[in-house]
């Protein structure tokens, strides 16, 4: 077989036979599916087609975006619906919008020109960052939902965004400290002049009037850095200091304050030293380093902490006369009769009135196969109906059911989360006490020999001393790596993670969907009669792909058409291919076509699937979920690093042992609750042990949130993306290897920085106590070691793929 | 030296001025989206005012560009 083309929009594989076509930029491309086919069309009669030629990623295949349903979104269009996040100033309505599926820059501007050339859009922008979409557009001449329904034909679904309160205040403390920052740089640039002026260094002939209104501009320039700008220093030392903890806050609010203290008292009595441009610079040089690291990561959680799509937002009521209505999830009351269609989330626990389906569970409990459901039946909210229509009466809704019990576990185990020691809080602790000791011994040594002098050189030495270069040492080199590490599509959420990384010595893995696929994929195609794989499979697709259901997916697509297809739920389905009946499903209900007994199931993993015609069974087709192809690496990388390996699953299938097997995991342990698995954490913590946690589902979410340092799939349900420290966007286990190299790359770098800071520390500690550093020696002294530490942890950003030479 | 009297208020009063001008900036959400435009600029060949000077350097450049 030929490597198969690349579909043009999506860049997934065109079937064989490709019938998918659409001209664009002047040629005609193959396209893989209807969908991709209909949004290029799209895009092309928009005239917006040089989208194309400026992408620089494929585009989100338009399959894969959750299905809109034309119904739910009317629902949007009901002004009780749209009044918490639309709001309206004279014509024009505002309202800010989620996007989904945007794989690169390109895609910003196609959304935007889109919308802007539609009647009625006043404005559309498109926030790249965390991909949402802000319209003023006219809603008496285009409704919302007509507005959805056009993201939609481009290949985009827009959910409406209403910030949470978390969102809102991150969004606020952002803006805030971008505030400060500004005002520290702005204002410094002037204290430095003003007070520079004074330095004897630059024999300014300064009168003695001058030399005052300079001093007093200075302080007046200094005020609001240290007090607007360094409050978080403040605060934060504080808070250490009630705990009786030496931490960086607290040598850098000493430094500040002493220097701004020792300002005023000189700008007084017009006597002394001026340290007023010091205290600046090293608020400027703290906050960059800070506001860095934190957008670096903020970044990363602002796009992955967006949905919440556990629950569906609309559900199918039945009324008195069986007629379904659709209605908001809000408006759901117990008792309710419900209608789920297949393909769809189930809204609210509830029995089964009426139905036979298969029920996929995976995400909450890590079961892999669709499990069989009828009538009686307790289902749970949350999980998705596979195959046939249902209809439950709802017995618990919102905080009642299952799956909030988990999210309250999840905040019980987010509690229980074991704080791990910085790096660079150790080193402060003893160079602070270094420096006070010293200090002190100098202060009483100079108050002997010449104590009007005494104060100066004990303030010469605290501001000389001041770390600096040691505050910025972590936050540099962690903002590097987090750039870098989000190239490698690893993006890491909070500041831990990449130290925490070094001292790890035990890794839960889950099974579903972070070892494996997580979906069903074809394992295995076993002919009985005289048609060979490649025809069987043909059959079989044929049929599969006038079903909905999500197995259907595994057969890829057909290159001949089936007729008269039935789905009969819980049994399989019917049709006719090229004049010939078919059936495929399960064993019994297949041969019973042919008027033959069912064949027995000749293997044991995964679901076997029967198919046959009138005259007997053709094949054996297996479904299974596959091991991730690179998942032996990773499962290598950690045993090269000697950690232990533990696979906890909710799955209670054999499938656990044979995944432990194939990847040699002697640990495995199957059929846990979200609570057991929570209590296997803490007897490993008990034990001792530092945690790393692997997962996806919502039944690792308090394991998630529990353990010392945990990372969700890109694929993973967005509440164990937000519960977890870091998220493996590419999905790649590989990365996720190489992110380990980087973490152990990174603290080599932050060793290299504090020993670098420490080092010029002390060597200029002896010049300060003999009482050499004057204001400027200072100053130089400090921008040049912050330079070198910036420099040194830019490092980690530049690739990094070959060897390096090492430092010695 | 006399002129320092003026020009250290001066700066005194502009930089007040700076300062608030960028709050205005940060406020008005200028800082939200610092990857987005980096972009956008790249796309402005499209505007129909500078599309003729687009293909006229393309066609010098390479025609199947």
């Amino acid at each position: 077989m030929t490597t198969p083309l690349p579909c043009y929009h999506c860049g997934l594989p065109v079937p064989s036979g490709g019938r998918f076509q659409a001209r664009i930029l002047g040629e005609t491309r193959e396209l893989c599916c209807p969908g991709c086919q209909a949004v290029a069309e799209a895009i092309v009669a928009g005239g917006l087609e040089s989208y194309y030629r400026h992408r620089s990623e494929s585009s989100a295949n338009p399959e894969a975006l959750p299905k809109a349903l034309g119904d739910e979104l009317a629902l949007f269009d009901r002004a009780d619906v749209q009044q918490p996040f639309v709001s309206h100033s004279g014509e024009l309505a505002e309202t800010s919008l989620m996007i989904e599926g945007i794989s690169c820059a390109a895609c910003g501007w196609l959304i935007e020109k889109h919308l802007r050339a539609m009647p009625g859009v006043g404005e559309a922008q498109l926030n790249l960052s965390n991909q949402r979409l802000r319209v003023r557009w006219d809603d008496a001449r285009l409704p919302l939902s007509q507005l959805l329904h056009e993201l939609r034909r481009i290949g985009y679904a827009g959910h409406p965004y209403q910030a949470d309160q978390a969102a809102e205040r991150m969004a606020a403390e952002n803006r805030r400290v971008l505030r400060q920052l500004g005002v520290a740089g702005l204002l410094w640039m002037q204290v430095m002049m003003a007070s520079m002026a004074t330095w004897p260094e630059f024999n300014i002939d300064l009168s003695a009037g001058m030399d005052s209104i300079l001093r007093w501009t200075s302080l007046l320039l200094t005020t609001p850095i240290v007090f607007y700008c360094c409050t978080d220093f403040f605060r934060g030392a504080l808070r250490d200091l009630r705990t009786r903890h030496l931490t960086m806050d607290v040598s850098v609010s000493l430094a500040i304050g002493g220097a701004y203290v020792a300002g005023i008292w000189s700008t007084v009595t017009g006597v002394g030293e001026l340290y007023f441009d010091a205290v600046g610079m090293f608020a400027l040089f703290l906050l960059a380093g800070r506001y860095l690291e934190r957008r670096a990561r903020e970044r990363t959680a602002a796009a992955t902490a967006q949905l919440v799509n556990l629950l569906p937002a609309s559900c199918l009521r039945l009324d008195q006369d069986d007629q379904p209505e659709r209605i908001l999830l809000g408006e759901l009351v117990l008792g309710d009769r419900v209608l789920v269609q297949p393909g769809a989330l189930l809204p609210a626990d509830g029995i089964i009135l009426s139905g036979q389906s298969s029920i996929d569970e995976s995400l909450l409990t890590g079961e892999y196969l669709p499990l069989p459901r009828g009538e009686g039946d307790s289902v749970t909210a949350g999980t998705l109906n596979v195959e046939g229509p249902l209809t439950l009466q709802v017995q618990a809704l919102g905080d009642d059911t299952r799956l909030s019990a988990i999210v309250r576990l999840l905040e019980r185990a987010q509690g229980e989360k074991p704080r791990l020691a910085e790096l660079a809080d150790q080193v402060a602790q003893w160079f602070l006490l270094i420096v006070l000791g010293v200090a002190a011994v100098v202060g009483l040594v100079w108050w002997q020999i010449d104590p009007q002098r005494a104060f100066w050189i004990v303030l010469a030495l605290l501001v000389a001393t001041c770390p600096c270069a040691l505050s910025l040492a972590t936050p540099t080199a962690l903002t590097a790596a987090t750039g870098r590490l989000h190239q490698l599509g690893l993006l890491i959420t909070r500041g831990h993670v990449l130290e925490g990384l070094n001292r790890i010595d035990t890794v839960i893995f889950d099974k579903t969907g972070t070892l494996t696929e997580g979906r069903l994929a074809l394992s295995a195609i076993h002919p009985l009669g005289a048609l060979d794989q490649d025809a069987c499979l043909a059959l079989a697709a044929a049929l599969e792909n006038r079903s909905e259901h999500p197995i259907a997916r595994a057969f890829g697509r057909a290159p001949v058409a089936a007729e008269q297809v039935d789905s009969l739920p819980g049994l399989g389905l019917e049709g006719v291919v090229a004049g010939r009946r078919l059936r495929i499903g399960r064993a019994d209900f297949v041969s019973a076509l042919a008027e033959q007994p069912a064949p027995p199931i000749p293997g044991q993993n995964g679901q076997w699937l029967l198919l046959g015609d009138s005259d007997g069974p053709l094949a054996w087709l297996v479904l299974d979920d596959r091991i991730r192809s690179d998942a032996a690496a990773l499962l290598d990388a950690c045993r090269a690093r000697n950690w232990q390996v533990v696979l906890l699953s909710g799955d209670s299938s054999p499938m656990v042992a044979e995944v432990a097997r194939t990847l040699g995991i002697a640990d495995a342990r199957g059929g846990l609750t979200p609570d057991a698995k929570l209590e296997v954490l803490r007897q490993l913590h008990s034990e001792g042990r530092s945690v790393l946690m692997l997962g996806d589902g919502v039944n690792d979410v308090p394991v998630l949130a529990a353990a010392d340092i945990s990372i969700a799939m890109g694929s993973a349900t967005d509440l164990a993306k937000t519960s977890a420290d870091a998220v493996l966007l590419s999905n790649r286990l590989d990365s996720l290897v190489e992110g380990l190299a980087v973490a152990r790359r990174t603290r080599r770098i932050i060793i290299e920085n504090l020993t670098w800071a420490s080092l010029y520390n002390g060597l200029i500690l002896p010049f300060a106590a003999v009482g050499w550093v004057t204001p400027i020696w200072a100053a130089l002294g400090m921008s040049a070691s912050s330079l070198l530490v910036v420099l040194n942890a830019l490092r980690l950003s530049a690739g990094g793929d070959q060897p390096r030479s090492r430092h010695s | 030296m006399a002129a320092l009297y003026v020009m250290i208020p001066i700066a005194v009063i502009i930089v007040a001025l700076a300062i608030w001008l960028f709050f205005w900036a940060v406020d008005s959400g200028q800082y939200d989206d610092l990857d987005g435009p980096a972009h956008s600029i790249l796309f402005d060949d499209e505007d129909p005012r500078h599309q003729a000077g687009v293909d006229e350097a393309q066609d010098d450049k390479d025609p199947r560009a």
